[in-house]
């Protein structure tokens, strides 16, 4: 049922056969459900709605089914984000050690403005999450699958600069 | 069984039952929220929570399995204490509107707040805002305020669970949490189906019908009647509660799931939604008369003109009206919104190109008063009668009316005027099924029921049949079968929803149906999968069987079919291993030229392979109209009494004339014609009586019908409104739909359900029976009926397999019949042993595979075929007036292979010009993968672009059934 002109599928060549020996794997196809959704965020950086829909007929599940999983875990993004994703932890350990200010310094240096909303070069997403683990060393972020510790008000324009040319790994 | 007490009590209950059903079984009322009978548990809302004597937490009582000498106390002050911290939790964000206002509870939720006293927190108190979710917005039948909603999730589980759609999901769990529709609100996208169940399940309305609300907001709070009734809309014969106010039904519900009903409580679309039509605006509230007749010294003269120019009113037959063009539909998803399309009020526009009666039908006639009418009738029917002599005379009855006015009709037509000239539009559906299971069987119904099809088969084989649409109800079952393992094997040529979830997809060239069954009974024996035993014990002739299917490998059959010959062997060794198959089929297999042959060699299959006579092995040929079984078992074909007793016999015709009071003399011997016969050029047919049945539409080649419509020289039409049929009518007696009159149907399965009256007919409208009941006293049969029930002591005393029935025995589930004593539990499933056959074993009758009537070729290149949609019913007069139904489909369309359009460079919406061998019609576009390439399918309720313009009139040989399947046609872009 997809208009074909407006979406191009996820599941071809390569990414199908990722799908296909994921799903080879175990007994039921839903149970290959997340890696789905992984790869259509590895393929698209984020997962749009046909590609639920595209989902849901590969695994024999409803699209409701497959949003309802979706809008379940964070780190799936269902809006288009910044070639950087940056997950700042907020929680209240590292929220007493300033954890606003680094929030605050990385919307004003990206240039994102606000939380969720992508800065005007494409570069930057950022979003608050819970407890990173890393309660000792607060605060930490994360950008893209880089944790970074230890960041604070000063330190972000030096890691905002070094992401903007590229994802270079810190 | 497992003993304990709750709340003192002592009970007794089978291993595997919860607190909850124990304590519901002995009386005890435990609240629920989450849990609902037939979906699966979640145990999700904690309000069912009970304390256990030992357990040291509270225990839900809706998962919790009952154990040997548990003490349960469903209040405990624990409990209690929960119930109340649950309710308020869940009411921080409700809104409270209705509540402040201190008005009657209005859904169970709010009756519990009130049982449990929990007062809301004022509103600057509150810290979290109301919930959210997708809304439907415009939607002209489901909309959803999920402010409202608690998060139950009953209405994902049963449209998941149940109808076996899966629509509704919980998403964006956490603070949002919410039930979203599909990935992006649209129900269409996600093939919602708009039948309502989570309309049904949900505890608060949050989702709720609209349609009601819209136009009955406060008479829908204080209802004064609720009557269960049958739904009229297919053969499945949902029940239904029709609640009225003001004589007006203003809402649909169904049945609790824990009753017995055919449908286990759910309907589709068509019955929860589809009810308004009893009062639009069209309905006919007085007998009409065509101009021109008049009284005369006590007679009544056709005074106006001379024969050929009687009916030739100011109208537009159905052919002009076909093939002109007609605006573009708008694009299906879109439907119209509620506020631009009047509901009951008519409109200039709305007339003009929507599905009112257009006001110049009318005018040919004038508004009579019933003495006038009835007099009218019998004044004519007997003279042609004594002019011409009992063939002179025809009527149609209705598969749309109850058995007690079938039976009448027939009763008027055979006793008085000593015709058999009697039918209905069986013979446009199911007729070659009764021929070929006559001839095979001696049986002319369903051997078993919709019940061990969904929980007893191993294997479903469908043949032509798109239950999903057609008997949704039915077809949802037959998911649910599917889902808990069943295997569905169907053979269709189009991609149906059943066909694409199926096991084994048999996509075949129309009309090739008998080749395939050949060829999988030539390779059943080939594997001997057979029935060795059932053959020795239960039929004859098996020899000359196997020598006929023996050509028919699967690679002949495969080039005759198109079906690759893997999946004929495929189908075959799944159909034969059952253990247990049942076997449905519909007018796929019935609406052809070879019908009766195709059935013939599907039964072959059945027999040979056993698949009949134990529950679990159904033969079911599923019946497409609310009343179509019962109107045959009333004897309104031509050819057999009430209970299928032959015409031909003398010893039923002593029997029959006796019971109506008339000498055996005047009744005829001999079979009377079909419907196909009757309204066709050269019938000797001068009068006709039709009730409730339109054959302008529903004939094959209309144009040709109607212009013998206009010739007929006396033409009387019993309906709800001046149809296609009406207006060719001398006179016209507006009868009454199915909620304003009892009586009893006969569904698919041979179930007799009884019906209640909700509501009075409009205006001067009369039942029909009581219409019939007059009639026949004015032609001069005695007729001493004061009531439905009145009526049905009389088939019973006539009919043996109803000897048992009697509406206090119909009332809650209804019997199956035969039910040949008053202490007769009924029948669910046919033939343990032996069949009604004078030997009682089966005939098997070998067939061969012969061509449909019309190939196609290079003029007419494509092959269409006619049936039904979801949202329509036949020849659409009842649910093109009915405002939500029409707005899910309000234009004729013709569904065609993307590729094929691509050739004809069309695009959906896009008009274009049909044409077969007889005419043509403008129709818009609609592509589908659903139809193979050079394959088109068109739906036969639309008027405008009435399909059966264009079918092929060459009949059956046994059944005089047409080939409405296949029409070769051509298509045009305009
Ligand atoms: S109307 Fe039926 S199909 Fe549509 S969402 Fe509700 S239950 Fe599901
Ligand atoms: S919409 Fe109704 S049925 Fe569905 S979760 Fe909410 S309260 Fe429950
Ligand atoms: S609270 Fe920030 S990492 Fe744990
Ligand atoms: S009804 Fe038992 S937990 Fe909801």
């Amino acid at each position: 049922m997809q208009e074909a002109a407006e979406y191009q599928s996820v599941f071809v060549g390569a990414a199908r056969e990722k799908l296909d020996d994921i799903m080879s794997r175990y007994p039921t196809k839903r149970a290959a459900l997340l890696p789905a959704l992984w790869i259509v965020q590895e393929e698209r950086d984020w997962i749009p709605e046909g590609a639920m829909i595209e989902i849901a007929e590969l695994l024999d599940i409803t699209a409701a089914q497959v949003k309802g999983v979706a809008t379940f875990y964070t780190m799936y993004h269902k809006h288009p984000v910044g070639e950087n994703f940056i997950q700042v932890c907020t929680t209240s350990p590292c929220n007493v050690c300033g954890a606003e200010n680094v929030v605050k310094a990385l919307l004003k240096e990206t240039g994102c403005g606000e939380l969720g909303a992508t800065s005007p070069d494409g570069k930057f997403t950022i979003t608050e999450v819970e407890c990173l683990g890393a309660c000792g060393f607060a605060t930490p972020i994360m950008v893209n699958d880089d944790f970074l510790d230890s960041v604070t008000m000063e330190t972000v324009p030096e890691v905002v600069a070094r992401y903007r040319d590229g994802k270079a790994t810190g | 069984m497992n003993r304990a007490t709750i709340d003192g009590k002592t009970i007794t209950a089978p291993e595997g039952h919860t607190i909850l059903d124990a304590a519901t079984e002995s009386g005890i009322e435990i609240p629920t929220l989450c849990w609902y009978p037939g979906l699966s548990v979640v145990g999700n809302c904690r309000i069912c929570l009970v304390s256990v004597d030992g357990a040291e937490k509270l225990i839900p009582a809706c998962a919790a399995p009952i154990e040997d000498g548990m003490k349960i106390e469903t209040r405990s002050p624990a409990a209690v204490d929960n119930r109340r911290s649950v309710l308020s939790l869940l009411l921080e964000r409700y809104p409270t509107t209705n509540l402040d206002a201190g008005a009657e509870p209005a859904n169970i939720f709010e009756s519990y707040l009130a049982d449990y006293g929990v007062k809301p927190t004022t509103a600057n108190q509150r810290e979290l805002p109301l919930r959210s979710g997708d809304e439907r917005p415009d939607d002209p039948m489901i909309r959803h305020d999920m402010s409202t909603c608690i998060l139950c999730t009953r209405c994902v589980r049963a449209c998941e669970e149940t109808q076996v759609v899966g629509v509704l999901d919980t998403a964006e769990r956490g603070g949002v949490t919410q039930i979203i529709v599909g990935t992006d609100g649209d129900p269409d996208k996600a093939s919602c189906t708009w039948c309502g169940e989570c309309v049904r399940v949900c505890p608060t309305n949050a989702i709720f019908e609209f349609l009601p609300r819209e136009r009955f907001g406060e008479e829908l709070k204080a209802t004064d009647k609720v009557a269960r009734s049958v739904c009229p809309f297919c053969g499945v014969g949902c029940q239904i509660d029709l609640h009225a106010k003001d004589d007006t039904i203003v809402r649909v519900t169904s049945p609790a799931p824990t009753e017995i009903t055919p449908n286990d409580g759910s309907t589709c679309v068509k019955g929860r939604f589809g009810y308004d039509f009893t009062s639009h605006e069209d309905r006919l509230n007085k007998p009409l008369i065509r101009k021109g007749w008049e009284k005369e010294n006590d007679r009544w003269e056709w005074r106006g003109g001379t024969d050929s120019l009687r009916r030739t009113g100011p109208w537009q037959t159905i052919e002009g009206e076909g093939a002109t063009m007609k605006p573009a539909a708008p694009p299906r998803r879109q439907g119209k919104r509620l506020k631009d399309l009047p509901l009951l009020e008519r409109t200039a526009e709305v007339s003009a190109n929507r599905v009112a009666t257009p006001i110049d039908w009318y005018e040919p006639f004038r508004e009579a008063t019933w003495e006038e009418a009835f007099e009218l009738t019998a004044q004519e029917l007997t003279r042609i009668h004594e002019d011409d002599g009992p063939d002179g005379l025809a009527v149609f009855a209705s598969a749309k009316c109850t058995n007690e006015e079938n039976y009448l009709l027939q009763r008027l037509f055979r006793a008085r005027f000593g015709t058999n000239n009697i039918d209905h539009c069986t013979r446009m559906c199911h007729a070659t099924s009764v021929s070929a299971m006559s001839d095979t069987l001696a049986t002319a119904a369903a051997s078993g029921s919709m019940r061990e099809v969904e929980h007893a088969s191993d294997v479903i084989f469908i043949a032509g049949a798109n239950t999903a649409e057609t008997h949704p109800v039915f077809g949802a079952a037959l998911k649910r079968a599917h889902e808990r393992g069943a295997k569905l094997v169907v053979a269709d040529p189009r991609k149906v929803e059943l066909a694409a979830r199926a096991d084994v997809h048999l996509q075949m060239t129309p009309g090739t149906d008998v080749a395939l069954f050949n060829g999988m009974l030539n390779h059943v024996f080939a594997m001997q999968l057979e029935d060795t035993d059932f053959i020795t014990k239960r039929v004859k002739n098996i020899d000359a069987i196997r020598q006929s299917v023996e050509p028919y490998t699967p690679e002949r059959a495969s080039a005759i079919t198109g079906i690759p010959a893997e999946l004929i062997r495929e189908a075959a060794e799944i159909y034969a291993g059952g253990p247990n198959t049942s076997t449905l089929w519909a007018m796929g297999l019935t609406q052809h030229l070879r019908g009766h042959d195709m059935v013939i060699s599907l039964l072959n299959l059945i027999l040979c392979c056993g698949m009949i006579g134990r529950w679990g092995a159904a033969m079911m040929p599923v019946r497409g109209q609310n009343n179509v079984q019962g109107a045959s078992d009333m004897g309104a074909i031509p050819f057999v009494y009430p209970d299928y007793q032959p015409v031909a016999d003398p010893a039923n015709r002593e029997k029959f004339s006796r019971a109506w009071g008339v000498d055996p003399e005047t009744m005829s011997l001999t079979p009377g014609m079909k419907v196909t016969e009757i309204a066709k050029k050269g019938s000797p047919v001068r009068a006709l009586y039709i009730m409730g049945e339109n054959p302008i539409i529903s004939d094959p080649d209309i144009a040709r019908a109607e212009e013998w419509f206009s010739k007929v020289d006396f033409l009387a039409v019993q309906d709800l409104f001046l149809t296609e049929t009406a207006r060719y009518a001398d006179v016209v007696l507006p009868g009454a739909a199915f909620s304003e009159k009892s009586g009893t149907y006969v569904n698919t399965e041979r179930r007799i359900q009884v019906t209640e009256k909700a509501v009075n007919p409009p205006g001067e409208a009369l039942a029909d029976w009581e219409i019939v009941t007059e009639i026949s006293k004015r032609c001069g049969l005695e007729s001493p009926f004061e009531s439905p029930d009145e009526i049905m002591e009389e088939i019973n005393s006539l009919a043996p397999s109803w000897t048992g029935v009697s509406y206090e025995r119909l009332k809650g589930a209804g019997l199956q019949y035969p039910v040949p004593a008053m202490d007769h539990p009924g029948t669910s499933f046919l033939f343990p042993e032996t069949f009604p056959t004078d030997d009682g074993l089966a005939n098997l009758h070998p067939v061969e595979y012969a061509p449909p009537d019309e190939l196609p070729d290079d003029e007419f290149p494509y092959v269409m075929s006619t049936g039904r949609q979801l949202y329509h019913w036949h020849t659409g007069t009842m649910t093109r007036r009915s405002a939500g139904l029409d707005q899910r489909e309000p234009t004729p369309t013709i569904e065609i292979n993307p590729e094929d359009a691509a050739e004809l460079g069309v695009k959906d919406g896009d008009l274009v010009k049909v044409t077969s061998k007889r005419n043509s019609i403008v129709i818009s576009t609609r592509t589908s993968f659903r139809v193979a390439p050079k394959q088109v399918f068109v739906p036969f309720h639309f008027r405008e672009a009435a399909a059966n313009l264009l079918t092929n009139p060459v009949l059956e040989s046994h059944a005089k059934m047409p080939e409405l399947k296949i029409t070769a046609v051509r298509i045009e872009p305009v």
